[in-house]
């Protein structure tokens, strides 16, 4: 176990999902302690107290995120789970939909309450159908108890809920764009001014927030905020889910308490390398965070603090480990063709550089890349760094810096020769 | 007020513009494509960027003005990330400035040279697209040049309603398309997008290849088309560049139309009718004054009518309500006294015309009906049984009602059977060929100027007016 | 898309008075799970419903990549490509499958049967190389597994 685990910790069986289950294991007590003894302004505090950060991928408090709701501003305020779990690597927040759909939709009712919210959404990739047929079928129960719908326990808060489903768009796990989809539209992201918080669904009040930071409320009004933060590091409070693939023995979902040595997790828990192999690179938190040698991490924790210091993020907890032998050059022309794909097209520089960029790529793997190709890369991602609408376009020239900052060799190599030092080979079959 | 600086200048700014805006409004340029201060912002092109101290790089379109704040406009920073967007917006688009009919007006071209000024850092193929798609029979779309500011999307959605463009897939392949019922061709303000579009992805299909934009100069004008009066710009070749060896009556002609902003009357946008104004003022021309269809000179054509005048007992005017308010004047002052005069309407609405909306389209298809009944009877005229000459002053009227035994002088500019029929008929001028006002339904007077000679058989109304009061020679 | 209308309507209700036009992705997406693809009479006839612009709705059709206008084979076959499918062998299940039904991506076969296509990351990145078939995803796929996955499906 990489430290303690407070959203994984019961074992998985073909009926641990269900509402008679969650409430064996004291499920829907934080929700009653939150309805009958707290106020909402109770409730923001403690979550802000917690120092939560936002697991989808920015890391931003959520506490300050909710702080900008003026609880009685006389407009209607939408909570939306983001549940489009669209960033390459990353499978963790499937875990919470596919075996603890309650604990997401307690926590979905408290924040509610917290933020008056009458109509909550969850927003769930159109991909995902087992995770949304256990989602709906979470709600079904949770209506049949009375838990959403008026007067919840008894109380005079009501809520009902929504489960949108999205249908193929990486870019509507943004969060402006996700909220363009869920009102039926194409998701083309918006610019702020203004906050989705000031105006958003409908241009009402509304929070956006990753399934996982949600579902950690159930557990922080639960405990209360002092004993989530003696979990984790106080930069780095709590644990993060992290989804592990690649070229390890053990893929899957960890809960990983923060703070945690990074090389024990992947040796021990993750079962250590296919074929003996060393560790060449990781990307830690899904394809949009910066790659880290195996050098880099040797010493490194799960912490934000420790990445942020490595010039890398925890971003959206995808950690894909790559071993040597894998050749960066065809892994770039995976990592490039996916953001081409994805880019909505609305501004001009992630829809031009996006498309430039996989082209380039293209012909280096074809054998017909130049020198000044590598300069390129790096300008079209430098003039896409702060200069789009959203996050797409700053996050491919993210992914493809972090690899040419650390592997430009092989790039040399594969333009000078016009082939790749390593047979463009992606896999790990053997142990050299 | 809040006091911000651009570029070292400290300016009250008023708190509900963004930072485009003001800086527009105290001399500091910023360039954009996809802005529109008509339309909603869209923050897509990211060519307004500018540098705010402690903040970094943002779009000035968007940006709200925030007391102290320092913004630069021209920092090194600014300059190379324009001259960036400019490579990627540069980057498929196909540069074929040689047969675009945008050259010389085209936002692209103007920045290229004062913000870029460099070649192509690519080495790859340009993406291509769609050339010459029929978006609607009046406008051509070139998707290689289109740079998905979305201006004309935001216009059908916002301004003409007819919600008739959108954006189908998405990133480098996404293409403006019409809505597949059509609508665009059914929407009467669907060519201001060719005005709106800052390349030159839209056209006007009436307008293609027809010239370059250098050779023309607009003259100030009005369209006569309904009661709103919008003012315009009628293009007309630069005497200058006059052509000397091709079919001289392009020297002559109107090229195309477009809007003349006007903040009190249409802002920045006319409807089609008023793109087609060529179709109304080009048609074939009445050449020579006549008596009963016989051919005569200007003088005597004025002499046979005052005789005529001289002679009548119950003469009855039908005035033309597309007369300036100069005609219509002198029509009052020379000629009030002589006729019963009653208001003509000159022009109906046409089958499947517009009648009237609440963006510009007014139901009266007539520049000047406002002036025109101020001085004149509006309603129905008047004839009995004396009228013994009526004075047929523009088009529209009807011929048939006219009682039998009343001597006929007609006024008109265009061929048409009655010219031969009339006892005098003299043609007269048309708005593009003199100066003058007309005064709109809500009392606005707008002017136009002439663009081209008339010929010379051919009078000006408000001369032939005074001219017709004088006595015939021979009487006193 | 009549015979619809009864299950839109109770699918009205869930939601907030004035959210019509957030029911365009759902009510597509039921018309597409009945009729096998969206039809351009579908689109009449969901404008007219909903009270939407038309336009919104074809935009909606191209830029999702789950909904189609045209219909596909019987079972659609869609293999991701992305980063961790990739490095756990995708390209050679990808290849084995194309061998099999002798169709690239973006083919039907002939007999209708099997629709292939590539997809991007489809968040099973544990469980790759790995392959969505309709609306089941197929995880940890080996050619012994494929085989029998293609038996099963008729």
């Amino acid at each position: 176990m990489p430290g303690r685990q407070l959203l994984m910790s019961f074992p998985v069986t073909e009926t641990s999902h269900t509402l008679a289950e969650y409430r064996e294991r004291g499920g829907y007590g934080a929700l009653d302690k939150a309805l009958r003894q707290m106020s909402p302004a109770d409730i923001v505090k403690e979550v802000t107290a917690s120092g939560l950060q936002g697991r989808g991928g920015a890391a931003f408090a959520v506490g300050r995120k909710w702080q900008v709701i003026q609880h009685d501003d006389g407009h209607p305020h939408y909570l939306v789970a983001n549940a489009d779990e669209g960033e390459p690597g990353t499978f963790k927040d499937r875990w919470i939909l596919e075996n603890a759909p309650h604990l997401l939709l307690e926590s979905m009712l408290i924040t509610s309450f917290a933020l008056n919210v009458r109509n909550c959404f969850v927003y769930i990739r159109g991909e995902f159908d087992l995770p949304y047929r256990r989602l709906a079928a979470a709600v079904e129960e949770a209506y049949a108890a009375g838990l959403f719908g008026k007067n919840i326990l008894g109380t005079d808060f009501s809520c009902d809920i929504v489960v949108y489903r999205g249908a193929g768009a990486y870019v509507a796990g943004e969060a402006s764009g996700l909220l363009a989809s869920l009102e039926g539209k194409k998701s083309y992201p918006r610019n702020r001014p203004p906050r989705l918080t000031v105006r958003g669904l409908y241009q009402q009040p509304t929070v956006v927030n990753n399934v996982e930071s949600l579902s950690n409320i159930a557990i922080i009004i639960g405990n209360g905020a002092e004993a989530y933060r003696k979990v984790g590091t106080p930069k780095s409070p709590g644990t993060r889910l992290f989804s592990v693939s690649g070229h390890v023995n053990k893929p899957g979902v960890y809960e990983v308490e923060l703070g945690y040595p990074w090389m024990k997790f992947l040796d021990e828990d993750c079962g250590g390398m296919l074929h003996g192999r060393a560790i060449k690179c990781v990307v830690p938190g899904g394809v949009s965070s910066k790659v880290l040698t195996g050098a880099d991490i040797a010493n490194l924790k799960l912490t934000h603090e420790d990445l942020w210091d490595a010039g890398s993020t925890l971003g959206s907890g995808g950690m894909v480990v790559i071993a040597e032998g894998t050749c960066m050059v065809t892994l770039m022309q995976v990592i490039l063709r996916f953001y081409h794909h994805e880019s909505c097209g609305q501004c001009t520089p992630c829809r031009h550089g996006t498309g430039w960029m996989h082209r380039i790529i293209d012909r280096i793997v074809a054998g017909k890349g130049v020198p000044e190709d590598i300069e390129r890369l790096y300008y079209i991602s430098k003039f896409n760094d702060g200069t789009t609408i959203c996050g797409l376009g700053d996050a491919a020239g993210y992914a493809c810096t972090g690899i040419l900052d650390k592997f430009r060799d092989e790039f040399e190599y594969y333009i000078e020769h016009k082939r790749s030092r390593l047979d463009g080979n992606l896999e790990c079959l053997r142990s050299s | 007020m809040p006091e911000i600086f651009i570029n070292g200048q400290a300016i009250e700014a008023d708190a509900n513009l963004t930072v485009m805006q003001v800086a527009a409004a105290h001399g500091h340029f910023i360039p954009y494509f996809c802005w529109h201060p008509q339309l909603s912002t869209a923050g897509n092109c990211r060519m307004c960027l500018v540098e705010v101290e402690g903040r970094g790089l943002d779009i000035a379109c968007n940006m709200p003005v925030s007391a102290g704040m320092k913004v630069f406009t021209e920092s090194d920073e600014v300059k190379a990330h324009r001259k960036a967007i400019l490579q990627f917006i540069t980057l498929n688009h196909p540069v074929d400035c040689g047969i675009c009919d945008k050259a010389g007006e085209c936002s692209l071209q103007d920045y290229h040279y004062t913000y870029n000024g460099a070649a192509s850092t690519s080495r790859d193929e340009k993406v291509q697209s769609t050339k010459f798609y029929n978006l609607s029979n009046r406008i051509l779309l070139d998707n290689e040049r289109c740079i998905l500011c979305l201006r004309c999307t935001r216009f059908t959605h916002e301004i003409s309603k007819s919600m008739a463009l959108g954006v189908e897939r998405r990133g480098d392949v996404s293409n403006i398309r019409p809505v597949e019922d059509r609508p665009l061709s059914e929407d009467p303000y669907s060519d201001n997008i060719i005005d709106i579009c800052p390349v030159g992805a839209l056209l006007s299909r009436q307008f293609l290849h027809k010239s370059r934009v250098w050779y023309l100069k607009p003259t100030p004008s009005v369209c006569p088309g309904c009661s709103r009066g919008c003012t315009i710009n009628i293009w007309h070749r630069k005497p200058e560049w006059f052509v000397k060896s091709l079919d001289q009556a392009q020297n002559t002609s109107i090229a195309r139309v477009t809007p003349l902003e006007n903040p009190a009357v249409n802002g920045p946008w006319i409807c089609n009718k008023g793109r087609d104004l060529a179709q109304i003022l080009e048609r074939t021309r009445a050449g020579e004054p006549m008596l009963k269809g016989r051919p005569v000179t200007v003088a005597a054509a004025i002499e046979e009518a005052r005789r005529l005048i001289g002679a009548a007992r119950h003469p009855l005017a039908l005035v033309s309500n597309w007369g300036s308010n100069e005609e219509l004047d002198a029509f009052k002052q020379y000629l009030g006294e002589v006729f019963h005069s009653f208001v003509k309407t000159d022009w109906q609405p046409e089958q499947g015309e517009r009648i009237e909306d609440d963006l510009l389209i007014r139901a009266d298809k007539n520049p000047n009906t406002t002036k025109a009944r101020s001085l004149f009877h509006a309603g129905a005229p008047a004839y009995n049984d004396g009228t013994d000459l009526v004075l047929v002053w523009g088009e529209g009227a009807s011929f048939a009602s006219i009682p039998a035994k009343a001597k006929i002088i007609f006024l008109n500019s265009f061929l048409a059977p009655e010219n031969g029929h009339a006892d005098v008929f003299i043609p007269v001028s048309t708005q593009t060929e003199r100066s003058g006002h007309y005064t709109n339904f809500a009392g606005v007077v707008s002017g136009f100027e002439p663009c081209f000679p008339k010929q010379a058989t051919v009078t000006d109304a408000e001369v032939l007016f005074k001219a017709l009061a004088a006595p015939a020679r021979g009487h006193p | 898309m009549k015979h619809l209308i009864p299950e839109f309507e109770k699918l009205r209700a869930r939601f907030p008075a004035g959210f019509e036009s957030s029911l365009v992705l759902p009510c597509l997406r039921r018309i597409q799970e009945d009729r096998g693809y969206v039809a351009d009479d579908d689109i009449e006839a969901l404008t007219a419903y909903l009270g939407v612009p038309r336009i919104q709705i074809e935009e909606v059709l191209s830029f999702y990549t789950q909904f189609r206008r045209k219909p596909i084979g019987r079972w659609h076959l869609q293999m991701c490509r992305n980063m961790s499918c990739s490095m756990r062998g995708s390209q050679t299940i990808l290849a084995y499958v194309e061998k099999r039904l002798g169709i690239r991506p973006g083919q039907t076969t002939s007999d209708g049967r099997y629709t292939l296509s590539t997809a991007e990351c489809l968040g099973s990145c544990g469980t790759a190389p790995m392959m969505m078939v309709n609306d089941t995803y197929h995880e940890n796929l080996t050619h012994e597994k494929l085989d029998a996955l293609l038996e099963g499906l008729k």
